[in-house]
């Protein structure tokens, strides 16, 4: 499929209760932001989040980024 | 069992039959949906089939009511015979995508223009399953996009499918049009246009006209 080509990653964050800290609680590869979200609702049900954001992972600015051990 | 209006008889049998197709859905979301095209739309489906089904309890439970049947609900162990036919028989992700898309979107036109005659017996009962099924919609119409640019034999087998699932929708949207005791109790708005809004809504997925009624 064409659309499998251009899947990306997208990260996700939540937090059960205002005040909580926001999250990272996993991932999803979607084919574009709408997908996510409902990717995201979908597979991240255990909890009744107060608040559930997707971020598209090439769109992160990084201020420290590690450099990876095995690259 | 009660003698009804034949307004309250007509909103039972639209609620059977949104009912009917939800129960199909929420059944070929399982067969079919497991074995989606990748891990995060099978996910999806699976817990999209327990929402189409849980829909499906609730309008059944409701028809019991209106129908006025007292003490504990009947189980359901099948649909009464009212689902679309390209609801029914699909078979592949294809087919799955076509009648997810066109059979929700349909429902969708119905249960929205319900919640715009505002009527109090039906609002409070619609409000919760129109919010749910809306990422119902955005995942078919997503998916309905993605198979239509695809590659290879996909795009027409699916303008296919879409093309009978829409006309099939269409030609209930019309029928439930026609039901002027649904308008004149207020349960659908006077002069509501099912079909047209069916139509547009489609539009979102290609631009040449899928229904063409007869």
């Amino acid at each position: 499929m064409t659309a499998a080509q251009q899947r990306k990653t997208f990260d996700i964050f939540a937090r059960v209760k205002r005040g909580d800290q926001l999250t990272h609680i996993g991932t999803v590869e979607a084919e574009n932001e709408e997908l996510a979200k409902v990717y995201a609702s979908y597979t991240y049900d255990e909890e009744d989040w107060a608040e559930m954001v997707v971020v598209d992972r090439s769109e992160l600015v990084w201020v420290r980024k590690p450099k990876w051990l095995f690259a | 069992m009660e003698s009804m209006q034949p307004s309250v008889h007509s909103l039972v049998e639209l609620l059977e039959t949104i009912a009917d197709n939800k129960y199909v859905l929420g059944d070929r979301l399982v067969e079919v949906g497991v074995s989606g095209p990748n891990l995060e739309a099978t996910l999806a489906a699976i817990a999209m089939a327990q929402g189409e089904l849980g829909h499906a309890r609730l309008l059944y439970n409701w028809c019991f009511d209106l129908r006025g049947v007292k003490g504990k609900k009947p189980e359901i162990y099948g649909q009464s015979g009212k689902a679309l036919a390209s609801a029914v028989n699909v078979h592949n992700w294809i087919t799955l995508i076509a009648a997810l898309y066109t059979v929700n979107t349909a429902i969708d036109a119905v249960l929205q223009s319900a919640l715009q005659a505002n009527h109090p017996a039906v609002v409070s009962k619609i409000q919760k399953l129109v919010r749910e099924q809306q990422d119902h919609i955005v995942y078919a119409k997503n998916w309905a996009q993605q198979l239509i640019h695809d590659q290879g034999a996909v795009p027409h087998r699916f303008r296919q499918a879409l093309n009978a699932a829409a006309n099939e929708a269409a030609a209930w949207l019309k029928d439930v049009e026609d039901k002027k005791e649904l308008q004149q109790e207020g349960y659908l708005p006077n002069g509501v246009q099912l079909v047209e809004r069916l139509q547009q809504e489609l539009k979102a997925v290609a631009a040449e006209p899928f229904v063409q009624l007869k």
